[in-house]
């Protein structure tokens, strides 16, 4: 498919008409100097709905995150998430979403229960110690609550970065290679999770690097290159031979 | 507002946890502190009592370069494992956040005159008594001035590879101004026995006002994730 081409676009079946999409953009564009890092995104997501974003390395999927985060302004475009147009002060929509990065976004030096409090005062978590409890027993990490971040394995800090993505219980998860470090059993539960929040009627965008593994767990998968979307498909009507193929054409 | 001044506290609490647990910050500003202060105590010779109003600048050159380092650390406490891009992403306005770092500077600036000033009246025999409390709103009111811009700046470096050096040459020029106002305060303090007027006081105060609502405003806009 040419990179300028228009995708094919999966409007939402189950999106009724008086719920608002959890994200809609519309000819979102991000440009640092002369370099375009995101061009012409337009991405409709309902809520309830699993969406794999799949790129190459370099193709944007970070990036888009981070915009629909509320982290990065884009250059152009329109970006509404749950109904409300975002601009400068649309801090409050923050409430809505959990993130999942590259990095963990924890404090390395506090214990793991005092890092997933602060988070949840951040959001105003009401009882946000015993939210703790609930997440600590979730990512099986309750004996460590105590421990200090840093002297946790990688594995163990992605468990943590995603109950501290999920202690306000967001209504959109923008997850960034959330299964990174993950062993085996730990993989098993974040995909049964991951469904568990879809079923819950919130909004998954996941970037992932195993093709096969995002297919399996998303609704409808969107392929990135170059910034643009060249695939914007159901997730069961296309394989993973043909989304290697649509990351690598020229 | 409660909410608000419940945010800035969360986030204070947290900095000063974790300095609590690490103590990496106090203890390496408190030692650079002192430091200065024998150097220059000894380049102006130790055997001879060192004027008061002297003591004062020299305590004010170790207030200014420990809190540069205590805006450095601060800050840089966000930037390992991604930790500012929470904030960022959290429903809070980016103001709060200018806030709660201002706060633990302020309150890491005050440990280090604490523990920094008591070291200067032994080694210089410098006599607090002719203006106590003078010295303190001095110092406390241009700390928070100083503070302000440092906790802008040091959000602003905070990305950049220049971070130690680049700060203290942002900082310091930009607040000359309230550094010399508030070393000629304290020179008629302790050398001319002068009382502090509310004159002094008020241009301290305007200030702390400018450098403040400046920091506040402009903070928001040099974040980055």
């Amino acid at each position: 498919m040419d990179a300028t081409a228009e995708p094919e676009t999966h409007a939402a079946a189950n999106d009724a008409p008086e719920t608002p999409s959890a994200v809609k953009a519309t000819g979102l564009g991000l440009h640092f100097d002369d370099r375009r890092i995101l061009q012409q995104i337009d991405l409709d997501v309902p809520p309830g709905q699993a969406v794999a974003l799949m790129g190459a390395n370099g193709a944007g999927k970070s990036t888009l995150l981070q915009v629909l985060a509320t982290l990065i302004h884009p250059s152009q475009g329109r970006l509404e998430l749950f109904g409300e147009t975002i601009g400068p002060r649309s801090g409050g929509i923050r409430r809505r979403i959990g993130i999942i990065a590259h990095q963990s976004i924890l404090y390395r030096d506090l214990s793991i229960r005092e890092n997933l409090e602060f988070f949840g005062k951040l959001y105003d978590v009401v009882a946000a110690a015993e939210r703790t409890r609930e997440m600590l027993e979730m990512v099986g990490l309750a004996p460590r609550a105590d421990d200090a971040v840093k002297t946790l394995s990688r594995g163990m800090t992605q468990r943590v970065s995603i109950a501290r993505a999920l202690m306000h219980d967001p209504d959109l998860l923008l997850a960034d290679e959330p299964f990174n470090g993950l062993d085996a059993a730990s993989t098993k539960a974040l995909e049964a999770l991951l469904r568990r929040i879809g079923q819950a009627g919130k909004a998954v965008i996941m970037a992932n690097h195993d093709i096969a593994q995002s297919l399996a767990l998303a609704d409808r998968a969107v392929v990135l290159r170059q910034g643009r979307v060249v695939v914007d498909r159901p997730a069961g009507e296309i394989a993973v031979e043909d989304v290697l193929c649509e990351m690598s054409a020229r | 507002m409660i909410r608000t001044v419940r945010k800035i506290l969360l986030l204070t609490g947290k900095d000063l946890r974790i300095e609590a647990r690490t103590r990496q910050t106090l203890g390496l500003v408190v030692m650079l502190g002192i430091l200065i202060i024998v150097v220059l105590g000894l380049g102006l010779g130790a055997e001879q009592k060192i004027p008061g109003f002297i003591a004062t600048a020299i305590l004010w050159v170790a207030y200014l370069f420990g809190g540069v380092l205590c805006f450095e650390k601060t800050m840089a406490v966000e930037r390992h494992d991604g930790a500012l891009a929470g904030l960022l992403a959290a429903p809070i306005d980016r103001g709060i956040i200018f806030a709660g770092k201002l706060l633990s500077n302020l309150i890491l600036m005050l440990a280090l005159a604490a523990v920094v000033t008591p070291v200067a009246i032994v080694l210089f025999n410098f006599d607090l008594s002719a203006a106590p409390w003078g010295f303190v709103a001095v110092t406390a009111l241009s700390m928070f001035g100083f503070a302000s811009v440092g906790t802008l700046f040091a959000g602003a470096v905070s990305s950049s590879r220049l971070q130690g050096g680049l700060l203290a040459i942002l900082v310091f020029p930009i607040c000359l101004p309230l550094v010399i106002t508030s070393t000629q305060i304290l020179i008629g303090l302790f050398r001319d026995g002068e009382a502090l007027g509310a004159q002094g006081l008020g241009i301290l105060v305007a200030f702390d006002a400018v450098y403040l609502i400046v920091s506040w405003l402009v903070f928001e806009r040099i974040l980055e994730p």
